[in-house]
């Protein structure tokens, strides 16, 4: 192939000094273009910056406008300074969604965090037709909402299939509320969660124990450890980087969780409404003809804040970790 | 400072006012659009916007569409269907965008939103002639309060309310299957029955309380509103009677227990033998037909529960035109032509619904009995006969929004499951619906 002038320099090779064609524009030095400017990262930035200024920035910063209104769907507002602010903090139903949501995000993290790694151990040792496996946990992750949810309802029900079993071995005397009671539609929710997040979480795992040398689970069985010393000791600091992003994406998704409580505890969120969560109050605020959209906005900006300090938090712990 | 710094420092000034400035954009309102007028010229470019009748209805809906453009040459018609999961929310992302259809199918919430917003055109100006061609009550549904005589859409198709059970449970229950019941009250003591002799292997109703209310006060003759219409007024004895005779039966186990939170699985417990009364709807025996044939061999079919009101309400689809549309003429003559009499007919002959059209209804195809056992013809005649006495004044009013809806559904669930004094739910669900109701009508 015959290299153009402008290939040859793009590969280094016209004057022959091995000196990288970009060490000569950070320096200015003559390469025959203009001076540099320093603007010219921010042209090629520009098309991706674009979309996140329309597409997130400009969203937010609205979300964050509105919240200071008493805007409602396709009808303009006026300033109200913190009122919604004030509202929500005296709501009843803000603080029973906040409950909540952090009650689901203590349940569910550490259930994500630790059984997916658990699972990932399992499925990575090789024997006859573990690839079946492996496919099995992660089928969860790829089924539809609805079908899960008319899975889970089949399940849980008064007569559906665990109550059944368990009043015809005697454990129970009558169908325990799974759907029907606030608290217990919250954790069946979680056992969903739970259930549809392994697999894609266990991925996760699986690329992070590849990474881990042999030798030193080689080097420990040599010395006399067993295989859950090594475990303790070798894989989980190997992979502890991996738990600590496993645990801040799946604390975001906790706080964020909606499907599993409409799919179970139908519109209303649960009975009387008390299974909701804070998207969930945030969708029932703000949708509808009545809906107030000001007001969903302020609960947006919570939850935002919310999330904003679990991810911190996670952060802080990683940081530490890493010294 | 240096002059890079500063032009960093302006640019970045710039993004955030230009941000800030463009987010002030959404407190703008989208109503204050400018009625189109009509030029007497039938032409031009219109978009016709459906709610999921593709793949099932498209020969029937390009049809309507051919033909129209038949006779009006000048016209160009755009269909876009769209399906039904979040279709109110897509038509309220167009109306914020300016980019509404010129011709849209709505549905109670759409028409309500987008009627009050004032983004729709009053149809009673654009074609005063055409209200008589209409059932009574179908054409004066569109109007809006506060809105004066104004009409915002044309009726399309209605579904009225029948009654559907199960004959063999029915008799099962010691219930005699020629007598069905007419009063919510009645309903209630029939439902007692059942619950007693079904020993749990089936249920009478189901329980959400967003499908029994308001409907079951309204038949009760609890008064939702004042004479004002601005405050509700549903806290009353018999409401709270209401709530404590639902939480009786749902103890008894007249109705399935997941039932109290969502109604969406009635087809498979009626279809399943599992259920006493079944949707009160024409098209639900369809379904039945179809997916259940024994069951369909023990449906009966009747009038609805109508209590006190003696009449079914009126819940047309509707097509409304975009007030500022381009070419009101075509806009307007296209909805008369897809809600007309003969198309009204043809449409209802391949789905089950019945025309808002007065001709159309007249057709001999909606009194058919057939020789009396059949249920989906039963069901078609007996849907007809309920519509040609059916008035407004037994539909959920305007006021009762999604949102009222689901509040007092909230109130009521605690209520039915034990959870909360009944007297105090009813107290409680018209507190929030009151502010609701504040909430939707400040201007």
């Amino acid at each position: 192939m015959t290299l153009t002038p402008a290939r040859a320099e793009a590969r280094g090779g016209a004057r022959g000094d091995g000196r990288p064609p970009a060490a000569d524009r950070a320096t200015g030095a003559d390469t025959g273009l203009p001076h540099r400017r320093w603007w010219t990262p921010y042209l090629f930035l520009a098309p991706g910056l674009l979309m996140v200024v329309l597409f997130s920035l400009w969203p937010f910063v609205n979300t964050v406008v509105l919240s200071f209104t008493d805007a409602q769907i396709l009808r303009g507002g006026s300033f109200v300074g913190f009122d919604n602010y004030a509202r929500a903090l005296a709501d009843p139903d803000f603080w029973m969604a906040t409950g909540n949501s952090v009650l689901y995000l203590a349940v569910v993290v550490p259930c994500l965090v630790l059984l997916p790694l658990a699972l990932a151990v399992l499925v990575r040792t090789e024997v006859p037709g573990i690839g079946f496996f492996r496919s099995a946990f992660y089928t969860p992750v790829i089924a539809s909402a609805v079908v899960v949810g008319l899975i889970w309802q089949w399940v849980l029900r008064s007569d559906g299939l665990v109550n059944t079993v368990f009043e015809r071995i005697g454990v129970i005397s009558g169908p325990v509320p799974f759907l029907t009671d606030s608290t217990m539609l919250l954790v069946s929710a979680m056992i969903v969660t739970v259930w549809k997040g392994l697999g894609y979480y266990m991925v996760f795992y699986l690329a992070a124990l590849g990474n881990v040398p042999e030798a030193l689970h080689e080097a420990a069985a040599l010395d006399g450890a067993g295989p859950v010393r090594r475990f303790f000791s070798i894989t989980v600091p190997q992979v502890k980087p991996m738990m600590l992003l496993v645990g801040t994406l799946s604390a975001i998704s906790a706080l964020r969780v909606f499907t599993e409580i409409y799919i179970l505890g139908g519109e209303s969120g649960g009975p009387g409404g008390g299974s909701r969560t804070l998207p969930f109050l945030i969708r029932q605020v703000g949708l509808g003809f009545s809906g107030e959209t000001g007001y969903a906005c302020a609960l947006s900006i919570l939850l935002f804040l919310l999330t904003l300090v679990f991810s911190l938090l996670g952060r802080r712990l990683s940081k530490g970790d890493e010294e | 400072m240096t002059r890079s710094q500063l032009t960093r420092t302006a640019l970045a000034t710039l993004v955030a006012g230009s941000l800030l400035s463009l987010s002030a954009c959404g407190l703008g309102g989208a109503g204050d659009t400018k009625e189109a007028e009509k030029t007497g010229r039938v032409a031009g470019e219109i978009t016709f916007r459906t709610l999921q009748l593709k793949p099932v209805y498209t020969g029937y809906v390009q049809g309507v569409i051919d033909s129209f453009e038949r006779k009006y040459p000048d016209v160009k018609v755009k269909w876009e269907d769209v399906p039904g999961d979040g279709y109110n929310e897509k038509l309220v992302a167009d109306a914020q965008a300016g980019a509404l259809p010129d011709v849209v199918n709505l549905s109670t919430d759409s028409f309500q939103l987008l009627g009050d917003r004032g983004m729709l055109a009053d149809v009673a100006t654009l074609d005063a002639a055409v209200a008589k061609d209409y059932v009574p009550g179908a054409w004066e549904q569109f109007r809006l309060p506060g809105k004066g005589d104004g009409v915002y859409a044309y009726p399309w198709y209605v579904t009225p309310e029948i009654l559907t059970y199960n004959q063999d449970l029915f008799r099962q229950a010691g219930l005699d299957a020629d007598k069905p019941p007419t009063t919510v009250e009645q309903f209630f003591d029939y439902a007692e029955q059942i619950a007693a002799r079904s020993g749990g292997r089936y249920s009478a109703f189901m329980a959400d309380p967003k499908g029994r209310l308001p409907g079951d006060w309204q038949k009760m003759g609890v008064p939702l509103l004042n004479a004002s219409r601005d405050r509700f007024t549903f806290d009353t004895d018999k409401a709270v009677a209401w709530a404590e005779r639902m939480k009786d039966l749902y103890a008894k186990g007249a109705m399935p227990k997941e039932s109290l939170l969502k109604a969406d699985d009635i087809n498979q417990l009626y279809g399943g033998g599992k259920l006493v009364f079944g949707p009160g709807s024409p098209g639900f025996v369809k379904d039945i037909r179809l997916n259940a044939p024994q069951v369909y061999a023990q449906t009966r079919v009747a009038g609805a529960v109508t209590g006190t009101l003696g009449h079914i309400g009126i819940y047309a689809q509707s097509l409304g035109i975009r007030k500022d549309t381009r070419h009101p003429d075509a806009a307007a003559e296209f909805a008369k032509w897809v809600t007309n009499g003969p198309n009204q007919v043809e449409f209802s002959k391949k789905a089950t619904i019945y025309p808002s059209n007065a001709k159309g209804l007249a057709d001999p195809y909606f009194s058919d009995r057939g020789d009396g056992k059949d249920a989906e013809t039963l069901a078609r005649a007996i849907g007809a006969g309920q519509l040609a006495t059916a008035d407004l004044d037994a539909n959920t009013p305007v006021e009762w929004t999604s949102q009222v809806g689901d509040a007092v559904a909230r109130e009521m669930q605690k209520a039915v499951k034990g959870d909360e004094d009944p007297r105090t739910a009813v107290r409680k669900a018209q507190e929030e619906a009151n502010r609701l109701l504040a909430a939707a009508v400040r201007k």
